[in-house]
């Protein structure tokens, strides 16, 4: 049967592009996203033009067919060779590409209303989610604002892991609640996210790190997880290929998973429209209104929004909006690099993570190793460039933590920012304003966090029962000292 | 007879493709081997499991990957062949010739959308994502560890061009000629480009040239590096670094250089019509390429697909040695054929073929560009888009240059006096 195949890397046809088009996926980064087209291993050297051809066709603009980030590296190349750079000699930069330039792509979503009872600033998983979960709650009269395309911050550029494995009670709650979100968030919402239970493996290199694990472990078993810490022998059953003279010993919990992020996204928007809510891509919010105590509209470079609610949803950008506001937030956005492999047949159960030098990786639903590895030297900043330094510090970490991974080639690498906080806890609750909603300070573990605190956060606004979040992670805290530090963040 | 029937031409080894032997000659890339041995279909595809072959022949597109050694994935068209290599087909059961799995190809003629496949009850939806699992990726985890690799260099020179086909060449010799140490990375096995095709195109430098820029690119202490990829230009610590993958020996080179020159030139781009993704159609200028160094005949009878004087160029070096070659403009509506090509339909007539060379600009390989951050025009013939420059080939970003078809579709004397231009651009600073 003749398909007219656009994309012959991942097999992405002229249909399934134009079925895209259709469902409102107009620009490149989009489109990419929604089929797949150039996320194969010509990294969209072939596939480009074809599409950006149809694109035209259908009615695109020159800005919406602008080719979409050039990703490093431009051949895929095995962990073993980017493993002979010394990261010592290359120091931390911003990093390639710098941001673009030029014409941005028209907004989606319709016109901007003149009012709206709900502005929500940022179209992440965090507003996304709020606003299908007000929506469901009868309070429809919303408006999500995105400053770029749907999943352009971090929601799009995570690792798609999530897990129960935290060290406060708090966070176990949460955590354990948007698991059983994302097990039906499919047959919820109708969109396929890929939900794998494949487990975390926690690899603890020192005896301070078994200590660690060990403490979190019984916190874990009181909280009703499965969580045990296992020997490096019973670590390697899970996976053969762990070089188990690397660790000590490991927590391992069978019942984290992993996700694929985008569909989410594209879940919570579309049954959030379908129930009035408006989400407004490519338009940015450039400042506010005030009334005493109260905001009482949003400015867009599109122009102004009366509203009686503002959330700030905007992630790494949340300090940015909230001093729109005047009010100062203590987020600090700090980029974490990210990089994916070619597709191999499943190999790979579990996310491993190792305690320490903050690496972590994990088997896509595609087949691609998909991980991630901070840097201690990561300045404060949103800062989204791709650096070689982190290619050779992951690839030099992966391999010792994997040998085999040895032939395995790279072929994208990318950043996003953590949206960090001095106790690595959200900033939630009114701030500044007493209708000025902060959905911010997730550091890293937003995305896994988004299904059951904007659950909770819905209800809480349309009148319904206020999680103790909504009191403890407050912005006064801060003033206050009333923290309580979550050390398990890792990446 | 797949071959021109001259002597160096002769297979000299064997390679093995699913534990059969294929006859090659050593230093020859698997891919070339392969539809000189008439096997045009090397794999699998992704998610519908269709016959994919070589297309571009230069380590740009994807679909000729197979496992090699015992690596997975690599592009059959970059590796080279040499006596016992073996080779497997992946994404295919029982083998890529006979996969059981193209029945999901069968199955869904509109198309898989694997977004709103069987996403409820939860427990069907389980099932759904441990199969589609199963079915998803290519290639197996390496046997063994490829290398061993020695540590990185970092080099400083004080220029880098990157690409050697005619731009490269004209900016390398211009900023040799003044003495500059200049490092030429080219991806390909032989310098040269698109001269390497050996076109009959007024005007274009003779292959021979490529030799001269060599010997005085190394007089001035310089270097040309032949299988050399550019994998990305990165900023680590302010001014930008390249980062080059050699092949031979196998290493990773860090180059700072306060001048770079992009002359990547383009990228082959596909035809698109339905059923352009059947094995036997390859990018013209690669298969002429092909034809002058591995004698390369690819099928019996060659429909030569293109407008303009490359496409008649193309045809008129393809034609003889036993292969008969029929040349339209087109546009052609349907290519027949799985494992391989039948037949294309055109407006009013149907031709038989065994092989398509598709001529068509290519996309310029702007990537490098894109990377640093320079400004791109959008070329509307192609849908593409081209790193804008200046008369002298400058980008608008410190120090980078650009010349020959990343700029845009230029034939080869064109190229040459760009590349040479925007060589004494970056001498003047």
């Amino acid at each position: 049967m003749a398909r007219t195949v656009l994309c012959a890397c991942e097999d992405v046809t002229l249909e399934e592009v134009r079925r895209a088009f259709a469902e409102g996926h107009r620009d490149l980064e989009s489109v990419k996203r929604y089929t797949g087209f150039g996320t194969g291993p010509c990294q969209g050297k072939s596939c480009l033009a074809a599409v950006a051809g149809e694109l035209l066709r259908l009615g695109a603009t020159p800005a919406e067919i602008a080719p979409f980030t050039a990703r490093p590296p431009l051949q895929p190349t095995p962990l073993a060779l980017l493993a002979t750079a010394d990261p010592g000699a290359l120091p931390l930069d911003p990093g390639v590409p710098p941001p673009a330039a030029g014409p941005r792509p028209r907004p989606q979503g319709g016109p901007l209303p003149e009012r709206a009872r709900v502005v929500i600033v940022g179209g992440g998983i965090m507003g996304l989610g709020l606003a299908y979960q007000l929506c469901r709650r009868g309070e429809r009269d919303v408006l999500v604002l995105e400053a770029g395309y749907l999943n352009a911050g971090a929601s799009g550029r995570n690792g798609g892991g999530v897990r129960a494995q935290w060290s406060t009670p708090t966070m176990i709650r949460l955590a354990r609640r948007s698991l059983a979100l994302c097990r039906s968030f499919a047959a919820d919402m109708g969109v396929n996210v890929w939900f794998r239970p494949g487990g975390y493996l926690f690899l603890a290199p020192t005896a301070e790190q078994v200590a660690r694990l060990e403490r979190n472990a019984a916190l874990h078993r009181a909280h009703g997880l499965a969580t045990r810490v296992i020997d490096p022998e019973e670590a390697a059953r899970i996976v053969p290929e762990l070089d188990r003279r690397r660790f000590l010993a490991a927590s391992w919990n069978p019942d984290d998973g992993v996700v694929f992020p985008w569909p989410f996204l594209w879940g919570y928007a579309s049954r959030a429209a379908a129930l009035g809510a408006r989400i407004r891509t490519f338009t940015r919010v450039t400042g506010f209104e005030r009334e005493g105590r109260r905001l009482t509209a949003v400015r867009t470079d599109a122009g102004r929004v009366t509203c009686e609610v503002v959330v700030n949803a905007a992630g790494a950008w949340s300090k940015e909006v909230a001093a729109l506001a005047g009010v100062p937030l203590p987020n600090r956005p700090t980029r974490h690099e990210i990089l994916v492999t070619e597709p191999l047949k499943p190999w790979l159960g579990p996310l491993v993570s190792v305690l320490g030098n903050g690496l972590y990786f994990s088997q896509s639903q595609r087949g691609e190793l998909v991980g991630g590895m901070g840097d201690p030297d990561e300045p404060e900043g949103v800062v989204s460039g791709s650096t070689l330094r982190f290619l050779s510090r992951f690839a030099r970490a992966a391999l010792e933590c994997v040998p085999r991974l040895a032939g395995v080639k790279v072929v994208r690498q990318w950043a996003g920012c953590y949206d960090v906080t001095p106790d690595n806890n959200p900033v939630l609750g009114a701030a500044g304003f007493d209708n000025f909603l902060q959905l911010s300070g997730f550091v890293g573990h937003g995305f896994m966090m988004a299904p059951a605190v904007t659950e909770a956060m819905a209800a809480w606004m349309t009148g319904g029962e206020e999680d103790e979040i909504f009191r403890r992670f407050t912005l006064a805290r801060f003033e206050r000292g009333e923290t309580a530090r979550e050390d398990f963040i890792i990446g | 007879m797949p071959r021109l029937p001259e002597p160096r031409f002769v297979p000299d080894c064997a390679i093995l493709v699913d534990g059969v032997e294929v006859p090659a000659r050593a230093g020859e890339s698997v891919a070339v081997a392969l539809v000189a041995a008439g096997r045009p279909l090397v794999s699998r595809s992704y998610k519908y499991h269709r016959p994919r072959g070589p297309f571009c022949l230069a380590g740009s597109c994807g679909s000729c990957l197979a496992r090699v050694d015992g690596q997975p994935s690599l592009r059959t068209c970059r590796v080279a062949c040499r006596d016992g290599l073996r080779v497997e087909t992946q994404n295919a059961f029982p083998s890529a010739r006979h996969d059981l799995l193209a029945v999901v190809d069968r199955a869904t003629p509109h198309g898989l959308d694997h977004h709103h496949l069987l996403t409820s009850p939860v427990a069907l939806n389980r099932v759904v994502v441990e199969v589609s699992r199963r079915l998803a990726g290519l290639g197996r985890l390496p046997d063994r560890a490829p290398g061993p690799f020695p540590a990185a260099t970092l080099e400083t020179f004080d220029a880098l061009v990157v690409g050697a086909g005619p731009a490269g060449l004209g900016a390398a010799e211009a900023l040799a000629a003044a003495g500059r140490r200049v490092l030429v990375a080219e991806q390909a096995p032989r310098a040269g480009g698109r001269l390497r095709a050996g076109l009959p195109l007024r005007g274009e430098p003779p292959l021979a040239w490529a030799a001269e820029v060599e010997g005085a690119v190394g007089r001035a202490g310089g270097e040309l590096a032949l299988a050399t990829a550019a994998l990305g230009l990165w900023r680590d610590g302010g001014s930008p670094i390249a980062a080059l993958a050699a092949e031979a020996p196998p290493r990773l080179r860090l180059v700072r250089a306060s001048v770079l020159v992009l002359a990547t030139g383009g990228t082959a781009v596909p035809p698109v019509f339905p059923g352009n993704d059947v094995p036997g159609i390859f990018a013209g200028r690669a298969l002429a390429v092909a034809r002058a160094e591995h004698g390369l005949l690819p099928g019996a009878r060659c429909l030569v697909l293109g407008e303009g004087e490359e496409a008649a160029a193309v045809a008129a070096r393809l034609a003889g040695g036993g292969l008969e070659v029929v040349a339209r403009p087109g546009p052609a509506l349907l290519a027949r054929g799985r494992a391989r090509v039948r037949a294309v339909e055109l407006a009013g007539e149907r031709l038989r073929c065994d092989a398509v060379a598709w001529v068509t600009p290519p996309a310029p390989a702007a990537e490098l560009a894109r990377e640093l951050g320079a400004r791109l025009e959008l070329l509307p013939a192609l849908s593409a888009f081209a790193v804008a420059v200046d008369a002298e080939g400058r980008t608008g970003v410190p120090g980078l240059f650009a010349a020959g078809e990343v700029t845009g579709p230029l034939d080869g004397a064109a190229a040459a006096a760009a590349g040479r231009r925007a060589g004494e651009a970056a001498l003047r600073g």
